[in-house]
């Protein structure tokens, strides 16, 4: 039924473009989940001060970002922060050039996006925590950081793993779209690759299995993750 | 109790005043000259809602979106019924490889799926000897249908299996035959759980659509950046709001009503 030829695999020039949009993908993965969990835990914070006003601002944040699409939030950045301002005069050529590039605004975009499932990821797990645990805390001296720095924060971030996981393996999924905006990850060197060669079902293929184990052994690695920190009585451990 | 009510309260006060500072902010900059913009973008959006330049007949755009992740969904549907069912089955010949297809199609991304789909499948087939050609239409709309049906599979073999097993021992005592169970007792009780999960999946897979502008169809991506191209750059940014407020306004109810059921679903486990 198929004629699938992957000689072209062969190339040194290939191989190497593949494992540089591999590691990209893994980089931008990694540092738009690392900073959305960042924003997520101070977001998270954020609502236990149960100021009305920032917690207003904060769910509006995380439903704009929630209901709108990715891809659009990326574009978006990518055409709309150059306009606005953010340019500088390139002291070679002086022509104005944008000063983020695509991969900044891809950064920017994803960290934003996961940034808002893990607030409510992690707002969940604060929720989900007995009030007990914090009023012991709170018996016992601790003040409001160190509540939340020594008790809340460990205890939330293990109920809130499994949760956690998934925003992960979707930023992983999600990296996918920036080829959209030129950022040298895995799809826009597949697009090179099939452009030169016309083997889009092969390149396709190839990618789909390279990103379906990318995350597989992600969520894998993070299953046993979640084994090793959980606590005795919380979570799926108890 | 009465705290939490002025806390609500507070909050809701400040929404509105968000709101209204939104709508201030639009209306100080439509003077100063963000005008202009927004009748670039009144004068267009009937492009962009409906593919088409007098808002009649719909050929694409918004409507578009709409009309595949309808199609997409529908597919789903009965894929991940399928699926879902395939992975409840106590055969493991069935249920192990349904599993692997699950994980398979759960773990690629989108846009890659869609990708795929796009290549892999053939423009035309022969049949009985009649050339078909498939449309790219067809081709986006299995592409979205094969996530979100695994997706679909998995909120059906999760609220299976939430349903409490003394219910399974109960209907078996009274002697229910197996398809009777699931028929009469089981799914049910699961269908409430399941249907908050899938109003969630149609809201992911309606995001989604936004991808199928990489198959070439006239979806509203596509057409955006059709009419950006003849647009210059200070008008970009209100057309590309405009395009995000059209896939909020029309997920975001969807999400909210979502939740309502949820919590509505919460109370009756047994």
């Amino acid at each position: 039924m198929f004629n699938l030829d992957y000689s072209w695999l062969a190339d040194p020039v290939y191989q190497g473009w593949l494992i540089r949009g591999t590691l990209t993908t893994i980089e931008l993965a990694f540092a738009s989940s690392a900073i959305a969990f960042v924003i997520g835990l101070f977001g998270a914070l954020a609502l236990t001060l149960r100021i009305a006003w920032l917690d207003a601002v904060i769910e509006l944040f995380v439903e704009v970002f929630r209901n709108t699409p990715p891809l659009l939030q990326m574009l978006f950045f990518y055409f709309t922060l150059s306009t606005v301002g953010l340019r500088m005069t390139d002291p070679a050529t002086g022509v104005s050039v944008p000063l983020l590039s695509a991969f900044a605004c891809a950064l920017i975009s994803l960290s934003l996006f996961g940034g808002a499932l893990c607030i409510e990821a992690f707002r969940s797990g604060l929720d989900s925590l007995p009030r007990a645990v914090t009023e012991a805390a709170r018996s016992l001296g601790y003040s409001r950081w160190q509540r939340f720095r020594r008790i809340e924060a460990p205890i939330a971030s293990r109920i809130c793993l499994p949760a956690l996981t998934n925003i992960m393996t979707n930023q992983f999924k999600t990296t996918s779209q920036a080829s959209v905006i030129t950022v040298p990850e895995l799809m826009y060197y597949a697009g090179q690759i099939y452009n030169d060669t016309f083997r889009t079902a092969e390149v396709m293929i190839l990618v789909l299995f390279i990103y379906v184990s990318l995350v597989s052994l992600l969520s894998w690695g993070m299953v046993r993750i979640e084994r090793v920190l959980a606590f005795p009585g919380y979570g799926k451990g108890a | 109790m009465a705290l939490i009510a002025t806390y609500a309260g507070k909050k809701r006060t400040v929404q509105l005043g968000i709101a209204l500072a939104l709508v201030a902010w639009v209306a100080l900059d439509a003077t100063g000259g963000g005008g202009e913009g927004w009748a670039r973008v009144w004068a267009r959006l009937p492009i962009l809602l409906t593919g088409n330049g007098s808002g009649w007949p719909l050929s694409g755009g918004f409507a578009l979106n709409v009309f595949l992740s309808l199609c997409a969904m529908a597919m789903a549907a009965l894929l991940g019924t399928a699926l879902g069912f395939g992975m409840l089955a106590k055969n493991r010949l069935v249920r192990v490889p349904c599993f692997f297809v699950m994980n398979f199609l759960r773990n690629s991304p989108w846009l890659v799926l869609l990708f795929a789909m796009l290549y892999i499948i053939p423009f035309n087939v022969r049949l009985f000897g009649v050339s078909i050609a498939i449309p790219a239409f067809a081709k986006a709309v299995i592409g979205l249908a094969l996530p979100t049906a695994a997706n679909f599979a998995e909120i059906i073999r999760g609220a299976v299996q939430s349903i409490h097993s003394g219910q399974w021992e109960a209907a078996r005592a009274l002697g229910y035959m197996p398809m009777a169970i699931y028929g009469r007792i089981i799914l049910p009780q699961a269908l409430r759980r399941m249907i908050p999960g899938w109003m969630n999946l149609y809201a992911l897979l309606m995001i989604a659509t936004s991808l199928a502008t990489v198959t070439g169809i006239q979806d509203v991506i596509t057409t955006l950046n059709t009419l950006l191209a003849m647009e210059n750059e200070r008008v970009i940014v209100y057309f590309y709001i405009t395009a995000l407020f059209l896939f909020f306004a029309f997920c975001y109810p969807l999400a909210l009503l979502a939740r309502r059921m949820e919590q509505s679903v919460k109370g009756d486990s047994l």
